[in-house]
């Protein structure tokens, strides 16, 4: 982050001495802010105070990359508390948790590979597994509980629930080669287990009874040389656990504070244990502000179709549109006979519309032509969406596999009619409305008077 | 050390409005702080839900739903089960049937059945329409006039009709006043100067500023309601200091994930609980982001998001 | 970033009405000159009651009082070279719509006006300026630095309670120095802190309506370089409209289609 020449300032001797070859003190750090100069032209700061500038200057918050292969992440490295600022840049993970003694567990993982799907290019599915240690079983025992789901579930990163010293090594013993999470660190344990993550090589997760413990014990682990973090934000309550999240979040993006600044873990199953419902909610809200990673006790699909396309949303770029593949897209059983609806490529006019077909119960096939991920006037605007791109698309892609000539183009381009009719010989082109929400009556309609 | 964290209370606040009247009487907004920020100062008026009956009854809804309702038949039925849903704030009572593409409701007949559920609930009530402007302008103005003395909320005054609805609600018949843009902080703000200039008090106005289901674009809500609150707040702009309320169970109902039939999708599951966590975790996202209301429909949804919220705040 | 805020110049012992309302403590002139300029956009009022030697204190607490009493407590910057008559104004200052500007200091003889501001906790206007103007901006920055360190001394918030003036220069006689006067406000806002200044001092003897569009095209460009505020005639409704347009350029306010009527 970049520093303001005040800031430099208040650490200048102030005493204009002119041999850094600016007037005044003043003079040199507004250039040193502006870049211009450099902060060891001043032969008069003290160390105290370029540790401080060399601090300030480090992004506010770290990336910790987790994991490894395709079951790599990076979390953290944010510089922005809201999305229209810059783009978030690390998504929210989602972690199943399993505890070692757990009688359901094969039932669980089976369960658990069951979500698994593809949304607008991205792969959904739990990205991790929160491995709790019971607390009762011996080392050996949760060792070979973490080795047993890693067989089971080899593309998961994993994250070690763990504040018992000895079960932590040997677990570690284990999965170390994945680069797994060692979620263990607290008041009373984190000189031992600040030294197991780092001969293991892995990223340490530090936890405290509240804020002010967490705050307390990460700076005595940094203070080790660790600054390979997580920090759990407790279970305690829910309004503890979003207050922590969210200050943890604001003090290192806003106030520069170093010590919070590294990405959050939220145990959402320790939340709201047994509650699903309750857990999906937090699992959004965490989503929403500020969750590095949220634990759940598992990923139904109904809680994971809004979570996932929730995350999608959040997560995107504001200078890239999402884009959906160029195809065809057959809908309510549409085959080669049924009628042809073609609009753009991105992705909320392709759910929009999808939805609103989806709702009439019409047979049809949905054609998305490339049109650069704009909306329907800003695609026909830029030429993305013209009489030739659609005309182009339909007869390298379309006219051998559907036996329809009927197509209907969006109301707002009602002018490409003529054009598009010209180009595409045997078809006889039907303008739509100007909102997709009219959709449904309008297909119904056609429908009824027997035009399709 | 403990750990020193600046607060993020600001010298503004949003506006308290109150709708309903006696004991039930809810006030929405009031806070100084981003939402659900309880940690940086006290947020005195919690998120409020209100739960949704439209004049198309029962016949369209799932299971869990239709079971909640049993038994109530008439819309005065209807509204009471409604309103002693636990979790419940106020009553919302939609008039889908009103579109005249759809089953074209006189306005006569919405009248009446808005007398009824209002003179049938002590909770306050909300009153939404069919989404046609004009039909909308006409429907308000009678309602309005028809609920007057019980402060109900009339949703939505739009760019199109705005003098008609605000003027009948928020001048003539003492009722407040919703405005409604779609993702649009720009229009969001113009709607509220011009709701003003006709002579409405802003505090007789709360906004809704646009809805999504999760994963349909709900970017814009975030980052329209972000901006917003930073505005209202930080920038202290008076023309955004309305309290939100967010239709939920629209958007969320009607989507795919809540639609698609166990048939259609069997690897999805039960089609209600889709529907119920689309609800719910729409909900908690458009509270993340600053809505000071939401409406939703569920019993199970108005149950957890009442608890979550009871949680935070 | 905040909206720019309007400080209106027209409440000063240098208007003979204003003056004579002063004097005479006649409340009709000063408050329909207030309202003028309030409904025309600005936020704080200046109160200028000239150096106001025998009387200043009575005069300064009878002015706050009664803009304050009729106009919501309206903020305002207490103007006069009168110290004891500040700390009175201050004292009957009502701060719910924002803090007391104490307007102004310089690094020369009234370089003590910040030590009163920051005992009252109060906004300081700070002229860069010593005995007689700046010949360089180095020399604007070296005043600067002063009078910065002199807040820091004294507690201050000097990021946001500290206003400094450049010192608009008049463009007929110091044409050549209009650059340096904007590039020192660039330099202001590079290091992060806040500024404003008698803006229509730039056009001062030229024809009547040429004013305001100078002084338009003045406050866009100090805007660009990054001025936060400014004391000038708010019933200038073409500055005005430029400096609403300005906020919303820079997004310091949100737009809409209304934004010149709010």
């Amino acid at each position: 982050m970049a520093l303001k020449g005040l800031d430099i300032f208040k650490l200048t001797p102030k005493t204009n001495c002119k041999e850094c070859g600016s007037p005044t003190c003043m003079a040199f750090a507004m250039k040193v802010a502006q870049g211009a100069v450099e902060i060891s032209k001043c032969p008069h700061m003290s160390e105290e105070a370029l540790a401080t500038l060399s601090e300030a200057t480090a992004p506010p918050m770290k990336t910790i990359k987790v994991g490894t292969g395709e079951a790599e992440y990076t979390l953290g490295g944010e510089t922005v508390l809201y999305r229209h600022e810059k783009t978030f840049v690390s998504k929210t993970r989602y972690a199943a948790a399993i505890s070692c003694c757990d009688e359901n567990m094969d039932a669980k993982l089976a369960e658990l590979k069951k979500v698994d799907y593809e949304r607008i290019g991205e792969r959904m599915h739990v990205e991790m597994l929160y491995l709790t240690y019971c607390g009762n079983c011996d080392a050996a025992g949760y060792a070979a509980f973490v080795k047993k789901v890693m067989e089971e579930v080899p593309d998961k990163t994993i994250v070690l629930d763990c504040t018992n010293v000895e079960a932590a090594k040997a677990a570690l013993d284990v999965c170390k080669d994945k680069k797994p999470i060692l979620d263990g660190a607290d008041a009373s344990n984190y000189e031992e287990m600040s030294k197991l993550a780092t001969e293991a090589g892995v990223v340490l997760g530090v936890r405290g009874a509240d804020i002010n413990e967490l705050y307390d014990t990460t700076a005595a682990v940094e203070k080790l040389g660790n600054k390979n973090l997580v920090l759990n934000v407790g279970a305690a309550s829910i309004k503890d656990a979003f207050a922590t999240t969210v200050q943890i979040r604001r003090a290192a993006l806003k106030d520069t504070n170093r010590t919070f600044g590294y990405p959050s873990i939220v145990n959402a199953a320790a939340l709201a244990p047994g509650d699903s419902r309750m857990q999906a909610a937090l699992a959004s809200l965490f989503t929403v502000k500020y969750g590095s990673i949220v634990v759940m006790e598992g990923m139904s699909y109904a809680q994971a179709l809004p979570l996932y396309g929730l995350r999608q949303n959040v997560f995107t770029d504001p200078q890239k549109p999402m884009k959906v593949e160029p195809g065809i897209y057959p809908l309510n059983g549409g085959d080669e006979n049924s009628v042809c609806l073609t609009t753009v490529d991105f992705a909320l006019t392709y759910f929009v519309v999808s939805g609103e077909l989806e709702r009439s119960g019409v047979p049809c096939n949905l054609i998305i032509s490339d049109a650069g991920g704009l909306s329907v006037l800003t695609a026909w605007a830029a030429g993305k969406l013209s009489s030739t791109s659609v005309s182009k698309f339909i007869q390298e892609n379309v006219e051998d596999k559907i036996k329809c000539r009927k197509l209907i183009i969006p109301g707002k381009v009602a002018v490409l009619k003529g054009d598009i009719e010209a180009k595409l010989p045997g078809w006889e082109v039907i303008v739509a409305p100007n909102e997709a929400v009219q959709l449904v009556k309008f297909l119904k309609d056609m429908q009824a008077n027997g035009e399709i | 050390m403990p750990f020193t964290g600046k607060s993020g209370k600001f010298n503004a606040a949003i506006r308290t409005v109150e709708i309903g009247t006696g004991d039930k009487a809810v006030k929405l907004g009031g806070e100084n702080v981003m939402p659900l920020y309880s940690f940086d100062a006290p947020i005195e008026n919690a998120p409020k839900i209100g739960v949704l009956i439209t004049d198309l009854g029962m016949e369209n809804e799932v299971a869990g739903i239709k079971d909640y309702y049993a038994g109530a038949s008439s819309f005065a039925e209807i509204a009471k089960k409604a309103e002693e849903m636990p979790g419940a704030d106020f009553v919302v009572l939609r008039f889908e049937g009103a579109d005249p593409n759809g089953e074209d409701r006189s306005i006569e007949d919405c009248v009446a059945i808005a007398k009824e559920v209002g003179d049938a609930i002590t909770a306050p009530l909300v009153i939404e329409g069919c989404k046609n402007v004009e039909k909308d302008a006409e429907l308000f103005t009678k309602v309005a006039e028809a609920l007057q003395g019980k402060n109900v909320l009339i949703m939505s005054a739009r760019e199109e009709n705005y003098k008609a609805v605000a003027a009948a609600a928020g001048l003539a018949y003492g009722q407040k006043v919703g405005a409604e843009s779609a993702v649009d902080i720009n229009l969001a703000k113009q709607l509220n100067v011009l709701i003003g200039q006709l002579g409405v008090d802003p505090a007789n106005v709360v906004m809704n500023v646009g809805s999504a289901a999760a994963g349909y674009g709900f970017e814009y809500v975030v980052s329209t309601m972000d901006r917003v609150k930073a505005a209202a707040l930080s920038q202290g702009d008076v023309q955004l200091q309305m309290p939100i309320i967010t239709p939920v169970a629209d958007e969320a109902w009607n989507v795919k994930e809540a639609m698609a039939s166990e048939a259609d999708m069997p690897e999805w599951g039960s089609q209600e609980e889709r529907g119920i966590d689309m609800e719910i975790e729409t909900a908690a996202a458009v509270l993340a982001s600053g809505s000071n209301a939401v409406i939703l429909k569920h019993p199970a949804s108005v149950a957890t998001i009442s608890k979550l919220i009871n949680e935070l705040v | 970033m905040s909206k720019f805020i309007v400080i209106g110049e027209r409440l000063s012992t240098t208007a003979p009405a204003i003056n004579r309302a002063f004097s005479g403590r006649d409340p009709e002139p000063i408050l329909k000159r207030a309202k003028e300029q309030l409904d025309a956009g600005a936020t704080y009022l200046d109160v200028n009651i000239g150096p106001a030697e025998n009387d200043g204190p009575e005069l300064m607490k009878w002015a706050v009082e009664l803009l304050q009493s009729n106009f919501d407590n309206v903020p305002l910057a207490l103007d006069t070279s009168n110290k004891a008559a500040i700390e009175a104004g201050i004292s009957v200052y009502n701060r719910s719509k924002g803090k007391p500007i104490v307007n102004s200091a310089d690094a020369a003889g009234r370089i003590e006006y910040i030590d009163l501001a920051a005992a009252n906790d109060a906004i300081v206007i700070a002229l860069c300026n010593g005995e007689g103007i700046a010949k360089d901006n180095d020399e604007r920055m070296m005043y600067m630095q002063t009078m910065m360190e002199r807040g820091m001394e004294h507690g201050m918030n000097v990021e946001e309670d500290m206003w400094f003036d450049p010192l608009f220069l008049v463009i007929k006689g110091m044409q050549d120095k209009q650059m340096q006067v904007l590039e020192f406000i660039k330099m202001i806002s590079d290091m992060g802190m806040q500024s404003t200044g008698g803006l229509s001092n730039n056009s001062n003897g030229m024809p009547k309506h040429i004013r305001p569009i100078m002084d338009s095209a003045m406050v866009a460009m100090a805007m660009m370089n990054g001025l936060t505020s400014a004391i000038v005639n708010p019933c200038d409704l073409r500055l005005m409209e430029t400096i609403k347009s300005c906020d919303i350029i820079k997004n310091n306010n949100l737009y809409a289609d209304s934004y010149l009527e709010i």
